[in-house]
């Protein structure tokens, strides 16, 4: 019915609007087999996301059905076999970061390649890590400038700074959540249940490294590019209106893999491993190296370090 | 205070004074040795085979025949003409041993075959094969946890010209459809020690 149409009806019979819409109440009941009127998805796909419950509290045969409906909804609604899981975290490790910044070239190649790993929408803005140029002699964030596009990179008198989710071990974002939706797990790394979020951003307002990143639009993928190995706290496909963000590649690191944006540094800057082990390239770094972190003033107690050569 | 202490050693006999700086320089030596020990004996990480074979290799279909000639002079292609690395202070026979046609010298003149570049790359730049060994330069492969295996040094670096080149950058982040991007804040910053303070003091 046309906006006009509705308006005249209004009008002039006072109860047609209403005779419509009873109508269309019952034509959704009569279809309620067929797909599209559950917004793609089956009538008990959309009853179990409906009394979904909050992920830290689904025995594990909610969550295993909970995993198989973002399998057939990616199906359904994408076309795309995915493969979504829930991998726990591992016992005796806590996750931590550095960044070689001297080694750092500012070639935004870890940026990219966390596009793709994660399956963020390509023409949503949200990209989990953002390069800052900074200039030399100087540790001025708010005159950084993260779009930059010279033709060659390191440009002359300019240092690259990659940001990214911090892990803090005191996470703010955490306390900002009114739902729980957020919450750090014993590894170590802070994430989002998609379901529950309800979309608020107290937890960007809160965080002080602007690494939380909120769907304005329906997250936009082609389908041939989705990475089908996803996990329900990380890269599994998001909707319109939730916040993410880093997770470490946790679908990857759970299973001893390096986090993609590691992987596809070209410079070796990136070092990653478990805090709790003495033996590890993190625990050397942190050790031998002059270390800062961000903002370490405020008390976060972020688990990822910067580092220079020397 | 100093003087206080001073004191003891200055009422020693010079003989024991001799005696006793003695111990105090082996003690600093034998602390330096301890570091390079643990250096030695960490486990060496399995190092990721090069990607592409040399093409050249083995240098015997040629060298064979040839004799070794160590004046320091440019040499005809396929050899590198321009050496990047170095400036000047190194020339070819440093790193490829003149008899020892099938490999690598190190600094020591220990032969080192082809796949063990790091070796003699760690015979000038020891600090930084310190961090490569321990995960604080270069690239780990594969994994974070379990049997360390890493990048070897050329498998990001040419050895004849080791600085690696400027590129493009990927490109910027999108910007939300119906926005500008923000202009970034020009105002010019300068470092702390870069004066300002001293001219505007009276």
């Amino acid at each position: 019915m046309s906006k006009q149409a509705a308006k005249q009806a209004n009008s002039s019979k006072p109860d047609a609007a209403r005779r419509a819409f009873l109508k269309g109440l019952g034509l959704a009941g009569a279809g309620a087999a067929a797909a599209p009127a559950w917004g793609g998805e089956t009538f008990l796909d959309a009853l179990g996301d409906l009394f979904q419950k909050h992920y830290q509290q689904m025995t594990p045969e909610e969550v295993q059905e909970a995993l198989e409906r973002i399998e057939r909804r990616a199906q359904r609604q994408l076309g795309v076999d995915i493969n979504c899981k829930a991998t726990p975290p591992q016992a005796g490790v806590v996750f931590g970061y550095a960044i070689n910044i001297s080694k750092c070239k500012g070639y935004r190649d870890c940026v990219t390649a966390c596009v793709k790993e994660n399956n963020l929408g390509r023409d949503s803005q949200v990209e989990y890590i953002r390069v800052l140029e900074m200039e030399q002699g100087t540790m001025d964030l708010e005159h950084s400038e993260h779009y930059y596009a010279p033709e060659e990179v390191p440009q002359e008198g300019k240092y690259y700074l990659p940001v990214q989710c911090m892990q803090c071990d005191d996470p703010p974002c955490v306390k900002a959540c009114p739902v729980e939706a957020t919450w750090m797990e014993q590894d170590g790394i802070v994430v989002v249940d998609y379901d529950w979020c309800i979309g608020c951003r107290y937890c960007m307002t809160a965080c002080p490294y602007w690494a939380r990143h909120f769907n304005w639009t329906e997250p936009e993928v082609p389908p041939e590019e989705i990475n089908p190995d996803t996990h329900y706290l990380g890269n599994r496909p998001r909707s319109k209106g939730v916040v993410e963000k880093c997770h470490f590649c946790i679908h990857r690191t759970r299973e001893g893999r390096l986090p993609a944006c590691l992987e596809a540094c070209p410079t070796g800057a990136r070092v990653f491993g478990n805090l709790l082990d003495p033996d590890s390239d993190i625990r050397y770094v942190l050790e031998n190296k002059t270390v800062f972190r961000l903002k370490e003033e405020l008390g976060t107690e972020p688990k990822f370090w910067y580092y220079t050569d020397g | 205070m100093a003087i206080k202490a001073l004191v003891p050693w200055m009422a020693l006999p010079r003989s024991s004074r001799v005696m006793l700086l003695i111990v105090l320089l082996a003690g600093a030596q034998w602390a330096g040795a301890q570091e390079a020990d643990s250096v030695a004996q960490s486990p060496m990480p399995a190092v990721v085979p090069r990607a592409e074979p040399l093409k050249f290799a083995p240098c015997e279909q040629c060298h064979q025949f040839l004799q070794t000639n160590s004046e320091v002079r440019t040499l005809m292609a396929p050899h590198v003409r321009e050496l990047a690395h170095g400036d000047g202070r190194i020339w070819c026979l440093n790193c490829h041993g003149g008899e020892n046609h099938a490999g690598l010298v190190t600094l020591l003149g220990e032969a080192a075959s082809f796949e063990d570049g790091h070796e003699v790359c760690g015979g000038c730049h020891a600090r930084r094969y310190r961090d490569w060994r321990f995960g604080a330069h270069g690239k780990r492969a594969d994994s974070w946890q379990g049997e360390r295996t890493v990048y070897g040094c050329t498998h990001c670096h040419d050895p004849h010209n080791p600085a690696l080149a400027p590129r493009a950058p990927e490109p910027p982040p999108p910007v939300r459809k119906g926005l500008d991007r923000p202009e970034p804040q020009r105002e010019s910053r300068q470092p702390a020690w870069a004066g300002g303070g001293a001219e505007s003091a009276p």
